[in-house]
């Protein structure tokens, strides 16, 4: 593939990846107790570790969207951001084969639903394309446009 | 020194400069990552101490156990520690927590070691009618045929919880429920049947929340908020009490 492509493709999967992480996080700050009670839903974490989990997440979320977003440590950040969805791929794959019925509290919200079992089909879809821009920034995000790396990390010419 | 001999020295100053510089720009590069780095664990750690002094689900201020006017009560009221569960009927989360931890509750009421007061409200509206017309059949049944009963009743309403996603009892289903649990079919029949005490629940719906209860269940050992796996929050009751 044409280089050019190759560098406009990674810079716009990272505005998407980043975007989707920006606002599900920044849904979830204002709410920990939610964040907290969503992630205690899905049974896998003892207790002694949900509260952390659940205060945590949101905030890494909002600095792995933003890094991506402006282009700050773009691969290193797509390998924590493609880790992220493969662990919450398995949360709700789980979920499901286990018959819980949990909103996954992806964008906020938590704990029990209902309609999940229809919803987490299509949760799990969208976090499978969402891997897979991650997996894309982080093979080519070298490549990419207009990122602070480039500002951050210039290489000087050599002299010969 | 031959010509050609000082052309390779010259060669090899130039690799070595380039070399030089290659090792100081991977210095450079390894430092500025570290620097970002850092950075970005500290806003990490900054959003962590936020998120956590925002995180409500400890500050729950529940009136105590064997006080409130929407509740049922098992146990000595002067039992040295006292549990208040708050729940909703449709809740399965409320449904695995009663299954787990009753029969212990029970003894531990009867041994005179624990007070259990059972605060039902209507959480999960949004998702039928079977919330608030069986807290209302509970009132009703609380009202006409005294704790006992309602505690029964209550027992059997969990025992026999509809699934999250239907179909739900309706309300001739409740009444044989409270019939099962002994109440009087002529005293409560109108209320359940009629939803007759639809601003019990209301009111207690509004105590919950004015208390800080954030979701089903939310239990309080001796004043403080016990969250976790039923498993979990039956090993604390029993550690408190043992």
């Amino acid at each position: 593939m044409d280089g050019r492509v190759v560098g406009w493709l990674v810079l716009a999967t990272r505005l998407v990846v980043g975007g989707v992480w920006i606002v599900a996080g920044a849904l979830k700050i204002p709410d920990p107790a939610s964040s907290v009670q969503a992630v205690r839903a899905y049974r896998l974490l003892p207790e002694a570790v949900v509260p952390t989990v659940g205060q945590l997440l949101p905030v890494v979320e909002v600095v792995v969207g933003l890094a991506l977003v402006v282009g700050l440590l773009t691969r290193t950040m797509a390998v924590a951001s493609a880790v992220l969805f493969v662990a919450f791929i398995i949360g709700i794959a789980s979920a499901w084969a286990r018959g819980l019925t949990i909103d996954c509290g992806c964008f906020g919200g938590g704990g029990f639903d209902p309609d999940a079992a229809e919803k987490y089909p299509w949760e799990i879809a969208r976090d499978v394309a969402l891997l897979a821009g991650s997996v894309f920034v982080a093979a080519f995000g070298h490549r990419c446009r207009w990122a602070l790396d480039h500002v951050l990390f210039r290489r000087t010419p050599l002299e010969s | 020194m031959s010509k050609k001999n000082r052309a390779e020295d010259r060669a090899a100053r130039a690799a070595e400069a380039r070399a030089a510089q290659q090792r100081a720009e991977r210095r450079r590069t390894i430092r500025m990552a570290t620097i970002v780095a850092v950075g970005m664990a500290l806003v990490i750690v900054a959003g962590f101490l936020l998120t956590r002094a925002l995180d409500t689900s400890k500050d729950v201020s529940a009136t105590p156990a064997g006080t409130s006017e929407h509740g049922v009560t098992v146990g000595d009221p002067d039992a040295p520690h006292t549990v208040i569960v708050y729940e909703d009927f449709l809740c399965p989360f409320c449904g695995e927590l009663e299954a787990a931890t009753r029969d212990d509750f029970d003894r531990l009421a009867e041994e005179g070691s624990l007070l259990v007061e059972y605060r039902p409200f209507n959480l999960l509206e949004r998702y039928g009618d079977y919330s608030p017309q069986s807290t209302n059949a509970f009132a009703v049944v609380l009202e006409e045929s005294g704790p006992e009963v309602a505690k029964r009743f209550h027992d059997l309403l969990f025992d026999n919880q509809p699934s999250e996603s239907g179909p739900f009892p309706d309300t001739q289903d409740l009444l044989d429920l409270a019939v099962e649990a002994g109440a009087e079919e002529d005293a409560v029949s109108e209320g359940i049947l009629e939803v007759t005490m639809r601003d019990w629940v209301d009111d207690a719906t509004a105590a919950a929340i004015e208390a800080g209860v954030q979701g089903t269940p939310t239990v309080i050992l001796d004043g403080e908020v016990v969250s976790g796996q039923p498993q979990e929050i039956l090993d604390a009751v029993l550690e408190a009490t043992a």
